[in-house]
């Protein structure tokens, strides 16, 4: 399996939010069920309530009619004991037992009624037991025989009766509800259970995938780094045999080129010396030979060969230029680097104190600013580099305003050091900041005498050091070169070229 | 000039013909005189100097100078350097390398194979004219044996 790292995420994040909204779905309906569950407590609470209270009730009024009974039957004030009792304490039972079904407003009719019967049910009581008491026994027995109370009082029992059963039934069937929440509780708490479980483990399994891959694409990039490694030292190696080809080359075409310029020089000197011969040979013999002739040799000797010849002289002696400057470069390439401990401060100084004269000349001063105080490196290389950078400061100053050089050598990261020549010259136009470092380009005005070889050979220490020569500069305002050179000169630097 | 200098004959072995006259032009401006015999390469220069059977008896009894160039078509210079050094009939006659190489190593290596004078030909015309006349003076004055 594969996945991509916004996959996984995407992947992770919905797995979370399934997992989150399982788990608040369960709490939620647990708390939901939870509440269902007390709210039932509370209502079998009340109905167990207005059943007992019915239950009571039912057995006062017993009472009251079993203490009548006793009396007028012994005529002994002693059963009328339970009779008393009840009639005392009926009124209180019938208030709870209105209280109690407030819970079933339903059954109000029927306590109403109740309430009712159980009234009359007591005057009759009261009136028997009254008149047993004032000695007329049997007129109370009469009333007793008229059944009257007996039917108010097996009215009063069915109704309790009633709201008692339907107590009953509330009971069972809150029971059977209870029942059923808790079933409910139960499943909604394992299935969610279940599924949150089963979500982190997909989440689990997507992740231990994930690490796993993510293990072997490490395993792949430290192959590849090793691969890497491999492949830049090959590089290198090619590298520095193409280097090594490159010098040789330059160097072979420059003795090549050599010989035959020898013969053109030295040929031009052998002619020199023939038309010196005929020129004297022509002014001499001009006073015998006159005529067109005459004039067209005397012109050819004294004119045209002379100017061919200084022609064929300069341009050889450019060329010549040109051909000891590309030697310099490849003899600067071949040339082995010694890496040793210099004191830069001192360096700079020395290279400074060389231009002191002409920079006095021209009224201006250097200043320096050198925070690295030594590095290991090539000192010819670095001296001829800033000996250079400096003299070109130099050359090409603007003549209008005092000369100002700046030097500044700082470290930077990465082991390097950045030595800077800014000046206030001339400057050197943005489209010619790659060309000067070019072999015999040159920039701006042609007023130095100069190959335009200077910058290419300044380019190809600093490379050749490990390091490299950049341009910062405005037409008309002055130039920054910042030379980055290695803190430490590394022999390996060197063998690529060598 | 000595008896003995006007008898040596001057082998050149330079393929560059340009470069051949202009030496042989200065070498007389010095006011040598001597017999100049030109090789325009290195197995033709071989052949005079060791015979066809390439022995070097034929070179027995002669005064010989050799002038020799480096870089030649068929062969280096250094070759025949090799040769005239390592044969029992040519090894003391002076061998005079002139080239356009200054490389130091190479230098050095005709001196170790027994070459008396290197001399880079300059590259301007007038250094290189100076340089042969003044060879020409040096070989004015020098003692060059018979070969054994």
């Amino acid at each position: 399996m594969s996945l991509s790292r916004s996959s996984f995420l995407l992947r992770t994040l919905i797995l979370l939010l399934l997992g989150l909204v399982a788990l608040a779905s369960v709490v939620v309906t647990n708390v939901w069920l939870v509440q269902r569950t007390q709210d039932y407590v509370t209502e079998v609470t009340q109905l167990r309530r207005l059943r007992a209270a019915g239950v009571d009730l039912r057995s006062r009024l017993q009472d009251a009619e079993t203490g009548q009974r006793g009396f007028l039957i012994t005529d002994d004030p002693a059963y009328l004991q339970p009779y008393d009792d009840a009639l005392a304490n009926l009124g209180s039972y019938m208030d709870r037992l209105r209280k109690a079904a407030e819970v079933r407003p339903d059954l109000r009719p029927q306590v109403d009624q109740l309430a009712l019967t159980i009234d009359a049910r007591l005057g009759e009581l009261r009136q028997t037991v009254d008149l047993a008491r004032q000695g007329q026994r049997q007129a109370a027995i009469d009333i007793v025989r008229e059944d009257r109370g007996k039917e108010l009082m097996d009215q009063a029992r069915t109704i309790l009766q009633n709201i008692v059963s339907e107590a009953e039934d509330d009971l069972g069937r809150l029971g059977v509800a209870q029942g059923e929440s808790a079933n409910a509780l139960w499943w909604v708490s394992v299935l969610g259970g279940l599924f949150v479980v089963f979500i982190t483990l997909i989440g689990l399994l997507t992740i231990l995938s994930y690490l796993r891959q993510l293990a072997a694409t490490r395993q792949e990039v430290d192959a590849l780094n090793v691969n890497l490694e491999e492949r830049v030292r090959e590089r290198t190696a090619e590298l520095g045999r193409a280097n090594e080809e490159i010098q040789r080359f330059a160097y072979i075409v420059t003795h090549d080129l050599r010989a035959p310029l020898v013969n053109i020089m030295g040929f031009t000197a052998e002619l020199e010396q023939g038309v010196a011969t005929l020129q004297s040979f022509v002014s001499y013999a001009g006073e015998r030979v006159a005529g067109p002739d005459y004039e067209a040799a005397k012109l050819a000797a004294q004119e045209d060969l002379p100017e061919a010849l200084g022609f064929i002289r300069s341009s050889t002696r450019k060329m010549d230029g040109l051909i000891n400057a590309i030697l310099k470069l490849s003899r600067e390439g071949r040339r082995a680097l010694k890496p040793e401990r210099i004191e830069l401060p001192g360096l700079i100084e020395n290279a400074v104190a060389a231009i002191a004269h002409q920079v006095s000349e021209a009224e201006g001063e250097v200043a320096l600013n050198v925070k690295v105080p030594a590095l290991v490196g090539d000192r010819l290389s670095l001296e001829q580099i800033i000996g250079n950078l400096l003299d070109n400061a130099v050359k090409y100053r603007r003549r209008d305003i005092p000369l100002r050089i700046r030097v500044q050598a700082v470290a930077r990261p990465g082991g390097l050091v950045n030595i800077s020549i800014e000046d206030n010259g001339r400057g050197i136009d943005v489209r010619d900041h790659e060309r000067v470092f070019e072999l015999f380009r040159r920039s701006g005005q042609q007023d130095q005498p100069g190959e335009g070889i200077g910058l290419a050979h300044v380019r190809a220490m600093a490379r050749n050091l490990g390091g490299d020569i950049t341009l910062n500069s405005t037409f008309g305002e002055g130039s920054i070169f910042t030379l980055t050179v290695p803190a430490q000169l590394r022999a390996t630097t060197r063998s690529m070229a060598a | 000039m000595s008896e003995n200098a006007k008898s040596v004959t001057i082998i050149m072995i330079e393929d560059d013909e340009g470069h051949a006259r202009l030496i042989e032009k200065n070498i007389r401006r010095a006011g040598v005189n001597n017999e100049i015999v030109p090789f325009a390469s290195g197995t033709e220069a071989l052949t005079f100097l060791f015979g066809p059977d390439g022995s070097g008896d034929i070179s027995a009894g002669r005064s010989l100078l050799i002038l020799l160039d480096l870089n030649l078509p068929d062969m280096t210079g250094i070759e025949i350097l090799e040769k005239v050094k390592a044969n029992p009939h040519t090894r003391r006659t002076p061998v005079v390398v002139l080239t356009t190489t200054d490389d130091t190593r190479e230098i050095q290596r005709c001196y170790d194979l027994g070459a008396n004078v290197y001399i880079t030909k300059p590259v301007n015309y007038e250094g290189f004219a100076n340089a042969i006349r003044q060879l020409g003076l040096f070989f004015s004055v020098m003692q060059v044996p018979e070969t054994a």
